[in-house]
């Protein structure tokens, strides 16, 4: 064809938007901070999620009294001053022992879904990845442990090992390890025969390098959104642990020991255990929301393709 | 049997099939159930000459991109040879395989799904030098190279493929592929997903990267006008077999194989004139499965010189139902890949005339481009 050279010029591609300056890479990053920050309840999610963080860190300096200090004189105490929240029946502060119980809260909820989000991942993808025997092991094992309830088998567990918050945060793990490995192998198997995997064998890649990648980082958005939900039901898997007494033990501030305690004297104190159920509640609904704006803002086109399924 | 395609002339033969077999499915292994087998691609032989096009063309399902996709390993065949530069690769274990990808390419037919939408565009052209242990320093400069050889700005690299039209996308893969310099690249439908516009243009891209590089091309199509645009010889597939192969202008001039003959009657002309007066071929029915060949020849089902053959009577002939009659030997015997004594091969027990009406009628896109060049 003699034009050829010509058709091969005009099909150079202007973007209307104007060539590769740094000022349209700026906008398009603009661009994307603003699906986040224009998601409502992404923002309320990330506010009160934030916002407890800087609670738990800074226990100390905010807590009006220790949350350990027994004052026996101040049993049972009204909300004061001193004592906003009252006392319980120990006569130690109950704001105090909710802002220190915050950070064992968002130290399960952060190390439980860094352990299962990593087991659950390299779990998943190996057996959608690799398929064969392998991947119905895997699935074998993964529905014996989804057959018992998350609670129940955190439950045995810590049982098994005794109290400690590293006990707690490792039976709270395994127990949320299949549900993360679940998700994410059934992402992988929507990735696994799109063409840019085939396009990736052809180049030459091992299928290591192809699961890192390619397959994982594709996978990614809503095994995310699944770790940030589970987050919250590790907090609440805690709260309950520390409830029956198989949490973190006492004296330790516990969100779910301080229900248990209030809960001796609930009739006349209700606010002990309603101020930290609030705080679970709060807690819960803070990632939920996190995980909900995370769900629509984490790469619309990707979540268009995969068409996954969110828990 | 075997159609020898081998040149005989000062050009090396870089690509060599024989009797190349993939079945999919068969005997099901403890725990599975077993499928019926699929003969997607059934003993297929030929050879490709360094730097030379060979257009695949066939219907969907007669297994032109299976066929693909065993030259360069992607699918392991199950029967047959695969030797590749003087070197048979058929046997070669993954690892040792994997370091022979730089020498074979592909372009894959899906623009939008082949490139991974997470990766920024610099990064996909530049993974296969990754892989392939170019030095680091190079690579970067190397990568805008070969955006501006495919007519893409340097500066594009930052961006991901989302951002890029079809055509631009295609651009990106053949990239991809062109990075490592490979001897052979298979396209796969290249164009089929674009608009006619962008096909021109991505046709003269890639007929210019050839002239460049002296990279061999199997270009894989549908389409028989994109492939007559592209290849010097031409290989028609029909349900997992090589029906007919020949230099270009010879099968689009005077197709043998009534199945060529038939496909090449389906291209609409640019000559108005010319389109009202041509015959057409029909077809009778759709394509067989492979799952359940049809004994002897594989198009006699769908033949319409086995009908007029067999109408015109002298040969021993089968009712396939009570209209249809097609003669014995097309149902009884499989037609061998067979030279006219001018590298111009069919499997045909009746093959169409050259000079034949049938022939010139069912040719008419080779008419209408000589009347147009008149």
């Amino acid at each position: 064809m003699a034009s050829g050279e010509m058709a091969r010029d005009s099909a150079i591609p202007r973007q209307p938007a104007g060539p590769d300056d740094p000022e349209a890479a700026r906008r398009r990053r603009q661009a994307a901070l603003r699906r986040y920050t224009r998601h409502p309840g992404f923002m309320v999610g990330a506010t009160i999620i934030l916002l407890l963080a800087l609670l738990a860190i800074l226990a100390p300096w905010i807590a009006p009294n220790s949350p350990l200090k027994t004052e026996m004189s101040l049993v049972l105490a009204e909300p004061s001053w001193a004592y906003p929240l009252g006392t319980d029946q120990f006569g130690r502060c109950v704001l105090s022992r909710l802002i220190y119980g915050a950070q064992i809260s968002l130290q399960v909820g952060f190390w439980v879904v860094l352990i299962s989000l990593t087991c659950g991942t390299l779990i998943g993808a190996l057996a959608g990845f690799l398929g064969g025997w392998i991947e119905r092991a895997i699935v074998a094992l993964i529905d014996i442990m989804l057959a018992f309830p998350g609670f129940l088998l955190a439950l045995a567990l810590v049982a098994a090992q005794g109290s400690s918050l590293t006990s707690v945060i490792t039976a709270v793990s395994i127990a949320y390890t299949p549900r993360v490995a679940t998700v994410m192998r059934s992402v992988v198997l929507t990735i696994r025969p799109r063409p840019f995997i085939e396009a990736s064998h052809a180049i030459g890649l091992t299928k290591l390098r192809i699961l890192l990648r390619h397959v994982i980082p594709n996978a990614m958005p809503p095994v995310i959104v699944v770790a940030t939900v589970s987050a919250a039901t590790a907090i609440l898997a805690e709260a309950g642990l520390s409830f029956l007494g198989l949490g973190v033990q006492p004296p330790t501030a516990t969100w779910g020991s301080v229900i248990a305690n209030g809960q001796a004297v609930i009739t006349t104190r209700p606010l002990i255990s309603l101020s930290a159920g609030l705080s679970i509640a709060v807690a819960v609904i803070g990632l939920n929301l996190l995980g909900d704006g995370l769900r629509d803002t984490l790469d619309p086109q990707m979540r268009r393709q995969t068409g996954a399924k969110m828990l | 049997m075997n159609a020898d395609l081998r040149s005989t002339g000062e050009h090396e033969t870089l690509l060599q099939a024989d009797d190349l077999s993939k079945v999919f499915g068969g005997r099901g292994l403890l725990f599975r159930r077993s499928r019926p087998e699929v003969r997607a691609v059934d003993k297929v032989s030929f050879s490709v000459r360094r730097g030379e096009t060979l257009g695949i063309v066939g219907e969907t399902g007669s297994g032109k991109s299976t066929l693909g996709r065993l030259l360069i390993r992607l699918l392991d065949p199950s029967a047959g040879r695969i030797v590749f530069d003087g070197r048979d690769i058929t046997g070669l274990a993954q690892g040792r395989m994997r370091k022979l990808r730089h020498e074979m390419q592909m372009v894959f037919q899906d623009p939008y799904g082949s490139l991974d939408p997470r990766m920024k565009v610099g990064a996909i052209v530049a993974e296969p030098m990754l892989v392939h242990g170019a030095e680091r320093s190079g690579i970067a400069r190397r990568t805008a190279e070969i955006l501006e050889w495919v007519g893409l700005s340097p500066a594009m690299a930052e961006r991901y493929p989302h951002e890029f039209s079809g055509g631009q996308r295609q651009r990106i893969g053949i990239a991809r592929a062109m990075a490592l310099d490979p001897k052979l690249l298979i396209l796969d439908e290249p164009v089929s997903a674009l608009d006619v516009s962008i096909q021109a243009q991505i046709l003269n891209l890639l007929r210019d990267l050839q002239r460049q590089s002296g990279v061999t091309y199997i270009f894989i199509a549908h389409d028989l006008a994109v492939v007559r645009h592209i290849s010097e010889r031409v290989a028609v597939m029909y349900l997992g077999k090589i029906v007919e192969t020949a230099p270009r202008e010879r099968l689009y001039a005077a197709p043998r194989h009534p199945y060529s003959a038939s496909l090449l009657s389906a291209v609409p002309l640019p000559n108005l004139r010319a389109e009202r007066q041509r015959k057409r071929i029909a077809l009778y029915g759709e394509i067989g499965s492979a799952t359940a060949l049809p004994g002897g020849c594989r198009f006699h089902p769908r033949c319409f010189k086995a009908r007029l053959v067999a109408a015109a009577g002298g040969v021993a002939t089968t009712a396939l139902s009570k209209d249809v009659v097609v003669p014995s030997r097309c149902t009884d015997s499989e037609p061998p890949l067979a030279d006219d004594g001018n590298g111009h091969f069919a499997a045909c027990h009746f093959p169409l005339d050259p000079n034949g009406a049938e022939a010139r009628d069912s040719a008419p896109f080779a008419a209408g481009q000589s009347r147009r060049h008149s």
